[in-house]
C-alpha cells in the first residue's frame, strides 16, 4: 500500500510538471494580452510533432529536437500575436473565436502532414530509476520534471528580476499605466506570447515519447489548463504552480484508486466551485474579464 | 396582401427545395434544418448578453430526455420530443443557480465546465445513459399520411418537411419574444443591468428566462435529431459542435434575428456542399478555420452587416436594424 | 403617525472603514429633500443604501413604515422608490422610446405567454401611452425615434429622469443631477424637478454643491464624515456655522 502510495505520488509530481508548464503559459498570455488562447492545446501538439519529424524521422538528437520545438512553438505564439490579437485587441470574443479557428487550422495541417493516426517515438531512453520493485521512475519522466522545475524557476527569475520582467508584469496588471511609463505593449504581448507559447511547446516535445501523439491530443490538456488557472486565479503565476501541483495530486490520486472519469468529473466541478464562491480563483486579484 | 405572397412563395420554395438535391445532400438539410433552430435558440441567450459553452450539451441534454422517454417509458415520439424540451429548460433553471452568480467571461468558463460535467455523467453512468456508447435504436418518429403525401420517416426528404416545420413553429415564438416587451428588457439587461434593475426589472429572473428558453428550444432540436439518427452517444455533443454554433453566431452576426441564421446557412452549404464537391475532403477543417479568422478580422459585425449595408440603400427601413446590431 | 421615508440610524462599515455611522434622517412626503455634505461625507453611499444597492450593516430604511433596507434594487423599486444615476446612465443603444418603455416595465409587466400569443396588445399599448407621457413631460416626445446615446447631455439627463417618472414612482431619489451642467441646463433641470413635485413625487437629491440645490429644496440634510450635522430649510444652512466649518474644513483638506 505504502509503495502504491509512493508510485501514485511520483506520477502526480510528472502530472503537476507538465500541467503547470502549459497552465503558465496560458496566464502569462491571458495576463498580458487580455484573451483566452483557446489554441494552447494545438501549441502543445506542434511541440509534440516537431519531436516526431525532427527526431523520427530526421533522426536529429532528442533534446535539439526539443530545442526545436520550443522555438517552432514560440514562433507559432508570435504569428498568432501579429496575426491575430493584436488587431482584435479590443475584442475579446474575437480574439477566442480567432484562437478556435488557429486551433481548427493547426489541427488539419497535423492531419494533412501525419495523418490521423497515433504517432509511435522510440523511447529516448530506457533507463528506469527503481526506488523499489514497484516504485520507478522511468528516466523520460524525470526529463519532464526537471525541465518543469528549471524553466518555472528561470521563468520566475526572469520575471522578478529583469527589467523585461518588470514591464512584463506591469503590463499585465495594468496595461494603460504600463503605457504611460513608456512600455512598449507590442514588445511585452511578443514576448509573453513567445514564451508562453514556448512552454507549451517544450512541454508537448518532452512528453511526445510518453504519450499518444495524435492531432487531437491537445483537447483534454486544453481542459486540465483551464481548471487550472481558474482555481489558481486567472492571471497568478504562482496560483497556477500551486493549482497544477494540487490538480495533479488529486486528479492522479482519483484515477489510480477510483477512476479516470470520477476524477475528471472531480476536476471540473471544483473549477464550478471556485467559480460559484470565487471567481477570481483562490490566488488571483486582478480581473480582467 | 404582398407579404403573404411573400410568404407562400418561400413555403412553395422551401417545399420543392430537397427535390433537386442528392440523398446525401437531403440528409445535410435535415441537420441544417435543426441546426438552425439551435443556433437561433442560441441567439436569445446572447440578447441577454451572455455566451454560454454549454449550449450543445443542452441541446443533448434535450436528445437524451426525448430518446430515454420513448424507450424506456413508451412515450409517443413527437409528445417525447416536447418533453425533452421541457427537460433541458428545466436543467437549464437548475443549472442557472450555479452559473448566473458569474457575468462574462466566467461564465463562458462555468457553462463549459458544467457542460463537460454533464457529458461525462453520460459516459460514466452506463444505466440509463448507455456510457461510452450511448443509445442506440432510438423509436423513429411515427409514420403517417396527410392524404396527398406520405410521411416515411427513414426518407430525408418527410424527415426534412417534418422539422422544418418544427423549427418554423419554434423560430416564429423566437421571433414573438423578440419582438415584445420581454424580448426589449433582455436588451435592457445586456446593455445597461444596473439601470433595468432600477426600474424594477428583476435581473436573476430575465436571464434565467433567457437561458431557459433557449435550453428549451435547443432541447426541441436534440430531440428531432435523437428520433432521425437514432442513435446519440456522449460525443454527438461535444466541444466540436459547440464551436460550429459559435462560429455560425459569430460570422452571420448576431445584431439581428436572421444574422445567426445566415451564418449557419452560408457555413454548411460552403463546408458541406462547396468543399465536399472541390474535394477538399481532408483541408475542410482548415479552410473552415480560415474563415473564422479571415471574418472575425474583416467582417467583425458579420455577414448580416453586408446584407443590411445592400438594403439600406435601397429602402430606409434597414436603418433600424442596423441600429439593433450595435 | 408613522413617517413617508425614514433612514433610522443607518450605519455602513467597509472592512475597517466606517462610511456612515448611525444616520438617520426624515423625508415629508411631497418634498423635495437635499443631502448635502462635503466629499467623502457618505452621501452617495448612504444613497446606495437607501435604493438597494448596498445593504446596510445595520440601521433601517422605512417607506410607510415599511422595511426597504437589504432589499435588492428591483425590489425597492417596486414599493415606489427609483433611483437614477450619475453621469448619463441610459440604454446608449436603444431608442429615446425604448428607453422609456424599459421604465414601464413595473406599470405593465411583461407576460411571456402572452406575448407569444398576443393578447398583450392593450399592455403594449399602455405602455407606450405611459412611455410617450413621460417624454412628452421631459419635453423628449420630438426625439422619440433617435437614439439614446446621441442625444445632447443635457437631454440624455432629462431621458435618465423620463425612464425613472415612467414607471410612477412615490420617490424619485437623484444621485448628484447638477454635475457637468452649465448654468442654463441647470435652471431647466430645477423646473424640471418642480413639476415632479406638482406631480405628488417626493424627491430625495443627493448632491455635492451646496450652491444648486438651496433654491430647489424644502429641506436640507447635511452629513460630515458619515455622521448627521444639521438639517432645516435652505436658509437655516446656509448660515449653520457647523456646515459652514464643515465646507471650509473640507476644502482645507482638498486643498
Amino acid at each position: 500500500m505504502l509503495e502504491l502510495l509512493a508510485q501514485t505520488g511520483l506520477n502526480a509530481v510528472y502530472a503537476a510538471s507538465y500541467i503547470s508548464l502549459i497552465a503558465v503559459g496560458l496566464v502569462l498570455i491571458f495576463g498580458v494580452m487580455g484573451v483566452i488562447n483557446f489554441a494552447h492545446g494545438e501549441l502543445y501538439m506542434a511541440g509534440a510533432y516537431t519531436v516526431v519529424l525532427m527526431y523520427t524521422d530526421f533522426q536529429v538528437p532528442f533534446f535539439l529536437a526539443v530545442a526545436m520545438g520550443l522555438i517552432f512553438v514560440g514562433c507559432l505564439g508570435l504569428a498568432m500575436e501579429r496575426a491575430l490579437f493584436r488587431p482584435l485587441r479590443d475584442n475579446p470574443l474575437g480574439g477566442l473565436v480567432a484562437s478556435i479557428g488557429f486551433l481548427m487550422i493547426l489541427q488539419a495541417v497535423a492531419a494533412m502532414g501525419f495523418g490521423v493516426r497515433m504517432e509511435h517515438i522510440a523511447p529516448v531512453t530506457q533507463a528506469v530509476i527503481e526506488f523499489s520493485e514497484r516504485v520507478r521512475l522511468p528516466v523520460a519522466r524525470l526529463y519532464v520534471i526537471i525541465a518543469a522545475v528549471v524553466l518555472l524557476s528561470a521563468l520566475w527569475i526572469f520575471l522578478k528580476k529583469t527589467r523585461f520582467g518588470w514591464a512584463l508584469r506591469a503590463a499585465a496588471q495594468d496595461p494603460e499605466a504600463a503605457a504611460l511609463q513608456g512600455i512598449s505593449i507590442k514588445q511585452t504581448a511578443r514576448i509573453a506570447m513567445f514564451i508562453g507559447a514556448g512552454l507549451a511547446g517544450i512541454a508537448g516535445a518532452l512528453t511526445a515519447p510518453l504519450v499518444s501523439v495524435n492531432p487531437h491530443m491537445g483537447h483534454s490538456v486544453i481542459i486540465t489548463a483551464f481548471i487550472v488557472i481558474i482555481v489558481g486565479g486567472v492571471g497568478s503565476l504562482e496560483g497556477a504552480v500551486v493549482a497544477s501541483v494540487a490538480y495533479a495530486i488529486i486528479h492522479t490520486f482519483m484515477t489510480t484508486f477510483y477512476d479516470g472519469v470520477i476524477a475528471d468529473i472531480v476536476g471540473l466541478s471544483l473549477m464550478l466551485l471556485v467559480l460559484i464562491v470565487k471567481p477570481t480563483g483562490l490566488f488571483g486579484s486582478a480581473d480582467r474579464a | 396582401m404582398r407579404r403573404l405572397v411573400i410568404i407562400l412563395l418561400a413555403a412553395c420554395a422551401l417545399l420543392a427545395l430537397p427535390h433537386g438535391l442528392s440523398f446525401s445532400q437531403q440528409e445535410i438539410l435535415v441537420f441544417l434544418t435543426i441546426n438552425i433552430l439551435l443556433v437561433s435558440s442560441y441567439r436569445l441567450l446572447t440578447l441577454t448578453g451572455e455566451w454560454s459553452l454549454a449550449h450543445v450539451v443542452i441541446m443533448g441534454v434535450g436528445a437524451y430526455a426525448s430518446a430515454l422517454y420513448s424507450k424506456e417509458l413508451g412515450v409517443w415520439v413527437p409528445v417525447s420530443i416536447l418533453l425533452g424540451g421541457a427537460t433541458a429548460a428545466l436543467l437549464a433553471v437548475l443549472l442557472s443557480f450555479p452559473l448566473f452568480r458569474m457575468k462574462g467571461f466566467y461564465f463562458l468558463i462555468g457553462s463549459f465546465a458544467a457542460g463537460e460535467i454533464i457529458r461525462l455523467l453520460w459516459k460514466r453512468f452506463r444505466d440509463p445513459f448507455g456510457g461510452p456508447k450511448g443509445i442506440k435504436g432510438i423509436e423513429p418518429m411515427p409514420d403517417f399520411s396527410i392524404g396527398i403525401y406520405d410521411f416515411d420517416f427513414f426518407e430525408p426528404v418527410s424527415y426534412y418537411y417534418l422539422s422544418a416545420l418544427v423549427v418554423a413553429v419554434c423560430l416564429w415564438v423566437l421571433w414573438r419574444i423578440e419582438r415584445s416587451p420581454v424580448g426589449l428588457t433582455f436588451h435592457a439587461v445586456h446593455w445597461q443591468d444596473k439601470l433595468a434593475e432600477a426600474s424594477g426589472v428583476n435581473l436573476r429572473a430575465y436571464r434565467t428566462l433567457a437561458f431557459a428558453i433557449a435550453s428549451g428550444f435547443a432541447g426541441i432540436g436534440g430531440g428531432l435529431m435523437a428520433h432521425y439518427v437514432g442513435t446519440i452517444n456522449p460525443n454527438s455533443f461535444d466541444v466540436d459542435l459547440m464551436v460550429y454554433v459559435l462560429t455560425w453566431a459569430i460570422v452571420g452576426g448576431t445584431g439581428t434575428f436572421y444574422g445567426p441564421i445566415l451564418g449557419c446557412v452560408v457555413l454548411t452549404v460552403l463546408n458541406e456542399i462547396v468543399l465536399r464537391e472541390l474535394g477538399f475532403e481532408q483541408m475542410r477543417p482548415l479552410i473552415y478555420g480560415l474563415i473564422m479568422i479571415l471574418s472575425i478580422l474583416f467582417l467583425p459585425k458579420g455577414l448580416e452587416s453586408i446584407v443590411q449595408h445592400l438594403t439600406t440603400r435601397g429602402r430606409g427601413k434597414g436603418v433600424e436594424e442596423q441600429r439593433a446590431a450595435e | 403617525m408613522t413617517q413617508f421615508l425614514e433612514v433610522d440610524t443607518l450605519t455602513m462599515r467597509f472592512g475597517g472603514l466606517t462610511a456612515v455611522d448611525g444616520l438617520s434622517l426624515k423625508v415629508r412626503h411631497g418634498e423635495i429633500h437635499g443631502l448635502i455634505g462635503p466629499n467623502g461625507a457618505g452621501k452617495t453611499t448612504t444613497f446606495n443604501m437607501i435604493s438597494g444597492f448596498y445593504k446596510p450593516t445595520s440601521g433601517e430604511v422605512r417607506l410607510r413604515g415599511e422595511v426597504i433596507s437589504g432589499l435588492r434594487m428591483h425590489e425597492v423599486a417596486r414599493r415606489g422608490v427609483v433611483r437614477t444615476f450619475q453621469h448619463s446612465t441610459l440604454f446608449a443603444e436603444m431608442t429615446v422610446l425604448e428607453n422609456a418603455l424599459v421604465g414601464t416595465h413595473m406599470a405593465f409587466r411583461p407576460n411571456i405567454f402572452a406575448a407569444i400569443a398576443g393578447w398583450d396588445r392593450e399592455d403594449r399599448r399602455g405602455a407606450e401611452a405611459r412611455a410617450r407621457e413621460a417624454l412628452e413631460f421631459f419635453g423628449l416626445h420630438h426625439l422619440a425615434g433617435e437614439l439614446a446615446g446621441e442625444l445632447s447631455h443635457g437631454h440624455q439627463r432629462a431621458l435618465g429622469l423620463a425612464v425613472a417618472y415612467a414607471s410612477h414612482p412615490d420617490v424619485m431619489l437623484l444621485d448628484e443631477p447638477f454635475t457637468g451642467m452649465n448654468p442654463e441646463e441647470t435652471r431647466g433641470m430645477m423646473g424640471l424637478m418642480r413639476k415632479l413635485r406638482e406631480d405628488g413625487i417626493t424627491i430625495l437629491i443627493v448632491e455635492h454643491d451646496m450652491q444648486a440645490i438651496m433654491g430647489l429644496c424644502d429641506t436640507i440634510t447635511c452629513m460630515s464624515f458619515g455622521k448627521f450635522l444639521a438639517e432645516g430649510g435652505p436658509a437655516e444652512i446656509r448660515n449653520h456655522p457647523a456646515v459652514i466649518e464643515a465646507y471650509l474644513g473640507g476644502a482645507r483638506h482638498v486643498a
